[in-house]
């Protein structure tokens, strides 16, 4: 029996040793030349539009890499105690997948967000459009934004806007001058 | 000590199951070229092939990337990763039974992920030959026509859709138990059966030209009609001499009189059950004060426009989103009102506002959608829920404009009357309106998360003011809309306000085809 488990072990450390994950090098090197840069999160204004708050904030070059570290960014909140945050405090991002057809796959996870979020359909469109407008202001590259919950798509965030198809950023007249 | 070897030997066996059962075995990738070998394991039902292996036999690369593995073929670009069990490509999701799992640093996928990406990527097709151990990859037959049966979530009237990728001249035929719609074409199935949990469909097969719908009961009738852009033909299935059938909880529709104007409408109280909505500061909830208002709002308007009116619910029960469109379907309404409260961080968020659906999104598929007929891609391109989510985006879109005046409408008089602020009419994708085939609107009243508001909701008189304001919209807009008809005279000298017009509505309307329901009610 002692004997038995011993060879167990010693078959699940040989495989242990022989996971190496094989990243191409010229990938890693993209990913891994991280700059500081501006850039704007979106959050709701007194007059209850989108107003683009700058930050500086160490990001990846490559794009794909950058996206979920920006939006990570957006979910730490706004600056000021005075500018409300739109999404639940337990919102966190799983992932985000950047395709080269202009589309950004958004995979969103919290306790909130899987229980059902109740609130009203202001807040909710005001919460998919921050991400949205962070996501495509940030990443030119990015036209439109599908948004997952848990890896799965969701039928709604809160019980009205439909997630089934991507979403593009709202008219410009709904966003404020940047502060 | 001894705790900490059990412990010890505990892990070991589990990591040991784990990497035995993830032993990778010699399968084929079957290829016109030739067999290429392929590393594959199964747990349980599920075969996961080395994504790398395929990737390379089909001519693509594999790179890894921030959050998963980016796959290019054809110029297409797809992606998947370990957390999910959905690969995305373009805007599409390929659903695979299982999330893929790196082993010895490799990716390894289902192979249904392949499946989906070379439906969308080419003329090529993927399936697991179980028995050979192999993974064959073959051209679709180009002198076929793929097929796609899918069942509507229409309550009451079960709409089937066959999706073809290229149109086809056909026949229906009505046997013994059986619908059967019977094309020109040779017909490839993307599914050859599926059974149905369905009151009046049990079984749908796809087999040579025919695609035969075995039916739950003898006097089961159904309407059929076709659209286009993708090619679809639709049959409307219920039973025979019922106009709908009874939703539970709701009284059972009359048979409906066809006769042209507004008859019947359906009135949604937002929220409700579990889904309590939005709540106020006070602790005010949405989901009791839509019933509340929406309640009084049915009596008044039944007393006012002589309709008949009907209540998404009455009580406190939890209703999806998707049932409340299908009654207002079932009962085949001339009019859909969902009625919310609003919220927002802010606490001074204030007004109230009416929205109707926007459907931007819905144009792009329905372009890809005309693309695939135009032969410029295969039909599979277009998943069988984005062919539903078609069918019932087209179906909001044709009542777009009307949609526009009755929103229109109802922020006027809420305006007018309510003395809350005006936050105008808006458009944004709002999931109860899809999929609705009558004019359709949703009006925020005002904000619970503003304790102003909040307070005023509460109010007899306040509540009073909102059911008025909506009435007279409704009457208005069916005067209006009765008066185009030819069949009313105007009620008020002056006319409605222009509505707002609908942003992309112009550019698709004319891909809508001829309404299946004719105005001759």
């Amino acid at each position: 029996m002692r004997a038995r488990a011993i060879v167990l072990i010693a078959i699940s450390l040989i495989a242990a040793g022989c996971r190496k994950k094989t990243v191409p090098p010229s990938a890693v090197d993209l990913q891994n030349k991280v700059t500081v840069r501006s850039i704007q999160l979106f959050y709701e204004s007194p007059a209850l539009t989108l107003v683009g708050e700058q930050r500086a904030v160490s990001l990846p070059e490559n794009p794909a890499a950058a996206l979920p570290l920006i939006l990570r960014e957006l979910l730490k909140g706004p600056a000021t105690a005075a500018t409300p945050r739109l999404l639940p405090a337990d919102v966190t991002i799983r992932g985000a997948y950047l395709l080269p057809e202009g589309t950004a796959i958004v995979d969103l996870g919290g306790a909130t967000l899987v229980a059902g979020w109740a609130t009203g359909s202001h807040q909710e469109l005001m919460a998919i459009d921050s991400i949205v407008q962070t996501a495509t202001v940030n990443v030119p590259e990015i036209k439109r934004v599908r948004i997952l919950v848990n890896g799965t798509p969701a039928e709604t965030l809160g019980g009205h806007v439909s997630l089934a198809r991507s979403i593009s950023p709202r008219p410009a007249s709904l966003v404020v001058s940047n502060r | 000590m001894k705790r900490l070897i059990a412990a010890g030997t505990l892990l070991a066996l589990t990591l040991a199951s784990i990497v035995l059962a993830q032993s990778p075995g010699q399968a084929t990738l079957r290829l016109a070229a030739g067999d290429r070998p392929l590393t594959y394991f199964q747990q349980g039902p599920v075969i996961f092939v080395s994504a790398e292996e395929v990737v390379l036999g089909l001519g693509g690369t594999l790179t890894p990337d921030s959050s998963g593995y980016k796959v290019t073929l054809n110029n297409v670009v797809a992606a998947f990763g370990s957390d999910s069990r959905y690969g995305v490509v373009r805007e599409d999701l390929i659903e695979m039974p299982v999330v893929p799992v790196i082993v010895d640093g490799k990716p390894f996928v289902p192979w249904q992920f392949f499946q989906g990406l070379l439906a969308r990527s080419g003329d090529l097709d993927a399936a697991w030959d179980a028995t050979a151990k192999a993974l064959v990859i073959r051209p679709r037959q180009l002198n076929t026509l793929s097929a796609q049966v899918t069942l509507a979530n229409v309550q009451g009237i079960s709409k089937v859709v066959v999706t073809l990728s290229a149109a086809s001249e056909y026949t229906i035929l009505r046997e013994p138990g059986f619908y059967t719609v019977r094309f020109k074409a040779a017909l490839r199935p993307a599914v050859a059966e599926q059974a149905f949990e369905d009151p009046f469909v049990a079984k749908a097969t796809i087999s040579g030209t025919d695609v035969r719908l075995q039916l739950t009961a003898a006097d089961v009738v159904a309407d059929a009609y076709q659209l286009d852009a993708p090619f679809r033909v639709i049959l409307d299935l219920r039973k025979a001499g019922d106009s709908a059938q009874v939703v539970p909880g709701l009284r059972a529709p009359t048979q409906a009189v066809e006769q042209p104007g507004v008859h019947t409408i359906v009135i949604d109280p937002g929220h409700g059950g579990k889904d309590v909505g939005a709540t106020g500061p006070n602790g005010l909830m949405e989901k009791e004060a839509t019933l509340q208002l929406c309640r009084r709002l049915a009596t008044v308007v039944a007393a006012k426009t002589g309709a008949r009116v009907v209540l998404t619910r009455e009580d406190d029960s939890q209703v999806s989103l998707d049932q409340r469109t299908s009654i207002a379907n079932q009962y085949k309404a001339d009019l859909f009102i969902s009625v919310h409260l609003n919220a927002a961080p802010s606490k001074g968020a204030s007004g109230s506002e009416t929205y109707f659906l926007s459907v931007e999104a819905s144009d792009e598929l329905a372009k890809r959608a005309a693309d695939t007929e135009n032969g410029s891609a295969v039909m599979s391109a277009v998943p069988a829920d984005d062919l539903k989510l078609i069918l019932w985006d087209l179906a909001q879109q044709e009542y777009l404009q009307e949609s526009s005046r009755f929103a229109q409408a109802i922020q006027e008089e809420m305006n007018t009357a309510t003395g809350v602020g005006n936050r105008g009419v808006k458009q944004a994708p709002f999931k109860v309106l899809v999929g609705a085939t009558m004019p359709a609107a949703l009006v925020e009243v005002g904000f619970i998360s503003n304790p102003d508001e909040e307070t005023k909701i509460r109010t007899e008189e306040f509540q009073t003011l909102v059911v008025d304001a909506i009435t007279r919209a409704v009457v208005r807009y069916k005067n209006e809309y009765e008066t185009r008809l030819g069949i009313a005279q105007p009620l008020a000298p002056a006319p409605l306000a222009p509505a707002v017009k609908p942003a992309a509505a112009a550019a698709t309307t004319a891909t809508v085809p001829a309404p299946a329901r004719t105005g001759t009610k």
